[in-house]
């Protein structure tokens, strides 16, 4: 059961890097409007990207 | 064929009409040119993903008219910016007010259109609160550079300026989202191990893994204890300060008396450890505590774009020339210059022009007032149609409006206190339970067993800990304001609840709050048989939707057949003609048609300068009135009408609905009168309006309620908001209040019972503190489960 002395301290760092990710999102802003940030993955640079693919490259 | 509809707006596209672009691969109709103009932009600016993934249609984009451009660009002389922006370094800070927003794609529309423009160094929007947050340098492009831009893609945005009491409520919101990670998190982990100590009770555990699990569990408890709870600490000193003990002090004692015990215990390896209790205690508290306040930040977000109203710009008339100024900056003898369409930047009186005001803002009457040379005029009314020189008499902050902004500022303190109830409660039971804590450490330290003294202590302060007590109250009304939400009725003050089962009188304002709040048709005159009523109204609907004027929005709901109209010509203030089937068609006022005016008829119908139909308008009452009335009559109520509106429809709507008492012809001051009177007359009074000029008098009830249609002002100083266009919903809500009631009597009927049984039995030392942990627990979460009844 001494491993328990190893995976409580390990269970414990995860907890704080969790915590810190939320903190970082509150500060960032990322709870003040839900309904956006739920839209935030349908919108990227992709089309803009994949166009540009698609153009022959320019001689 | 169905119909066709706008690709960007989603309205019907008008036969005859050919608005087409190709995207897609396929050509899309539009309604109009500035729909077209704003899809052709957003497509060619690489943004059409907006179309893609948009869940609610756009509203139609009208083409800015030459006007608005030239309005746009008082935003840049420097004294306005001034005022209503930050300087950061080379950068201004600036918030915009955006209307036009329909979905979350808006915002994402939005900045990117903006983040093209190479002086935009920051932008963010907010779909909820309609707003968009700015950084960027003015001295390369101007602000109206960016409204322009904003204007191009289909949006209307105008500077706003936030309180500052907002930024601190939107600080304190994610510092209370902060606090219920930290002790949500923790709770579920100190939780776990404390299923580990549980179980090694029963099955034995090493010495060395118990001290290690409960160290682990002390280090977990502590962020718990010293940042999670601090809100509760600080609250319980400044109540112990100010010789007024509320419930937070029961609360930390028992946070951080069950935390050292605990601690003791650890350090000792003697005892029990508590750590679990303390962080799913505190967890639990916050939890209420941040819905209640999400609740209060949601509504003012709603609802605060308060400042809107209060004029920004105004243009200043020196020596004949034009001066774009700040509103704020204007003194009483300048003379200002207010063109169609503008908010009036002060009072005054008008020296040239002639034109039509709506004063609604101020008065809750909609009608427009006409306006002519001498007549006075106020700020934050709208100027409909003329052009007009107003010489300033007095400066923004004294005006009318400013008057009526201090006197809500003035009766805020002049709040009926609200009794708390469990607050006395609290007060009576901790000072007891302090008494008996000593009185039985005392007795077992000297009388009876020195060695168990600290023990039996800790079990009576475990035992009776006021958890039941103190989650009695909140967590019914977490659940009753979560209920009532659902419903449509946003409680911003939680302590309402308290109040409105006590409810004697309900005072109503009667312009959009018993009556729709706009022009609908309610009678018309036919003087040829050219037409049926239907078509001529139709006719009319037709021409009015070329128009953006109040009095044309009566007619939408008779639009049922599109018309093609040629030579469409709108006469600012007048009405408008057409040629319909080669026939000159007219509506407008009775001077436009050339007719004699017929009695309460506002609006004419002519085809070729013969008379077709008059038109009387009327504000009707809501659908849900008279069975609301009924209702709350029977159950006891005492209704009253006060409203500002003098004429007769005030005493038909008396005699149609029987209200117990009518006062017509109210200031905003005498609507405060009187109601003061009933309170001071020892009734407990509601007030239902929708007006700035109702605002004042919310703070002298001891609820208000305001609707959702109402003003920002109104909306912002209420208790109560509903939200949906129902009035109907009052009776909601004080069924809802009636039923909070009752759920926080059965509880503190439990936790006092049960604290009544404990105290006797842990004071003579038969509860060991195991034994009280789980009538503490147990206790709780009965009192919890018994609230989330009221969800249902």
């Amino acid at each position: 059961m001494s491993v328990i002395y190893v995976l409580i301290p390990i269970a414990i760092l995860f907890v704080l890097i969790g915590l810190a990710v939320f903190f970082w999102a509150v500060r960032s802003r990322q709870f003040e409007d839900l309904d956006k940030e739920g839209f935030s993955i349908l919108f990227d640079e992709k089309t803009v990207a994949n166009k540009d693919k698609q153009d022959p490259p320019a001689p | 064929m169905s119909a066709v509809y706008c690709f960007h707006c989603h309205e019907p596209v008008p036969s005859g009409t050919s608005f087409l672009l190709e995207f897609d691969a396929r050509q899309r109709q539009f309604c109009c040119a500035g729909c077209l103009a704003v899809a052709d932009t957003i497509i060619s600016s690489n943004l059409a993903d907006y179309y893609r993934f948009r869940t609610e249609p756009a509203s139609r984009a009208n083409a800015i008219p030459k006007e608005l451009e030239a309005e746009l660009s008082s935003f840049d002389a420097p004294q306005v910016l001034e005022d209503i922006s930050n300087k950061q370094g080379e950068l201004t800070e600036l918030e915009l007010s955006i209307s036009g927003m329909s979905c979350a794609a808006c915002a994402w529309l939005i900045e990117k259109q903006l983040r093209q423009l190479p002086a935009v160094h920051q932008v963010n929007v907010n779909s909820t609160t309609q707003r968009c947050h700015l950084l960027w340098r003015a001295d390369t492009t101007p602000l109206s550079g960016i409204l322009k831009s904003l204007a191009s893609i289909g949006y209307q945005a105008s500077p706003f300026i936030a309180d500052q009491e907002e930024q601190v409520f939107k600080l304190e919101l994610s510092r209370y989202l902060k606090r219920l990670a930290v002790s949500g998190i923790m709770t579920m982990q100190v939780m776990m191990l404390a299923v580990a100590l549980y179980f090694g009770e029963y099955t034995g555990i090493d010495a060395s893994h118990q001290g290690y699990l409960r160290w682990i569990s002390l280090l977990l408890t502590l962020p718990v204890v010293l940042y999670a709870a601090l809100p509760f600490v600080s609250s319980a000193w400044r109540s112990v300060k100010a010789r007024q003990m509320n419930m937070d002090v029961p609360v930390s004692l028992a946070i951080y008396y069950t935390f050292f015990a605990s601690a003791y215990a650890t350090a000792f390896s003697t005892g029990e450890v508590y750590f679990e209790s303390v962080c799913m205690f505190t967890f639990l508290l916050q939890l209420g505590k941040f819905f209640e306040y999400r609740a209060r930040s949601r509504a003012r977000d709603a609802t605060s774009n308060l400042l809107k109203i209060m004029p920004v710009t105004a243009t200043l008339l020196k020596n004949d020339e034009q001066q774009a100024v700040s509103a704020r900056r204007l003194q009483s003898g300048d003379c200002i210059l207010v063109k169609p369409g503008e908010t009036i930047a002060a009072d005054g009186q008008i020296i040239s022009g002639q034109s039509s005001a709506d004063e609604s803002m101020l008065t809750g009457e909609y009608a427009p007032v006409s306006k002519n040379i001498g007549d006075l005029v106020m700020a934050g009314s709208i100027n409909h149609d003329g052009l007009l020189q107003v010489n300033v008499s007095k400066p923004l902050a004294s005006s009318r409006l400013g008057q009526i902004i201090a006197l809500q500022q003035r009766t805020l303190s002049q709040k009926p206190a609200v009794l708390q109830r469990t607050d006395r409660l609290a007060k009576y039971f901790v000072e007891r339970l302090l008494i008996i804590a000593a009185a039985t450490f005392v007795l077992w330290y000297f009388w009876l067993d020195a060695d168990r003294a600290f023990w039996v202590t800790l079990s009576v302060l475990v035992a009776t800990c006021p958890c039941a007590l103190s989650l009695a109250t909140p967590t019914a009304i977490t659940c009753a304001l979560a209920r009532l939400n659902r419903s449509g009725i946003l409680i911003k003050n939680a302590q309402v609840l308290d109040v409105l089962p006590e409810l004697t009188h309900i005072v109503f304002d009667k312009t959009g709050t018993l009556t729709e709040g706009r022009f609908s048709v309610s009678d018309v005159t036919l003087f040829s048989s050219d037409y049926s009523e239907e078509q001529a109204l139709n006719l009319i609907a037709n021409l009015e939707a070329y128009s953006e004027h109040p009095i044309g929005r009566a007619f939408s709901s008779s639009l049922s057949t599109k018309l093609a109209l040629e030579q469409v010509n709108i006469v600012v203030g007048s009405g408008i003609s057409a040629q319909f089937n080669s026939r000159q068609i007219k509506v407008g006022s009775a001077a436009f048609c050339a007719v004699t005016p017929q009695a309460k008829a506002m609006v004419y119908l002519c085809a070729d300068n013969q008379l077709i139909a008059a038109v009387s308008l009327h504000d009707a009452l809501r659908q849900e009135v008279p069975a609301l009335v009924s209702q709350l009559q029977q159950q006891g109520y005492q209704l009253l009408m006060l409203t500002g509106d003098s004429s007769d429809q005030a005493d038909k709507l008396q005699q149609q609905l029987g209200f117990n008492q009518m006062i017509k012809g109210c200031s905003p001051e005498q609507k405060v009168a009187e109601i003061t009177n009933l309170v001071s007359a020892g009734h407990k009074v509601l007030m239902l309006g929708d007006g700035i000029n109702d605002s004042p008098s919310f703070h002298a009830a001891h609820v208000s309620v305001a609707m959702q249609s109402g003003t920002d002002l109104s909306k912002n100083q209420a208790d109560v908001v509903l939200l949906q266009h129902d009035i109907g919903l009052i009776a909601t809500l004080l069924q809802g209040s009636k039923a909070a009631q009752r759920g926080i009597r059965q509880n503190l009927a439990w936790s006092v019972g049960y604290n009544l049984i404990i105290i006797p039995l842990a004071v003579a030392g038969f509860v060991s503190p195991y034994i009280a942990v789980i009538g503490m627990s147990f206790s709780s979460l009965l009192v919890v489960s018994n609230s989330l009844r009221l969800l249902k």
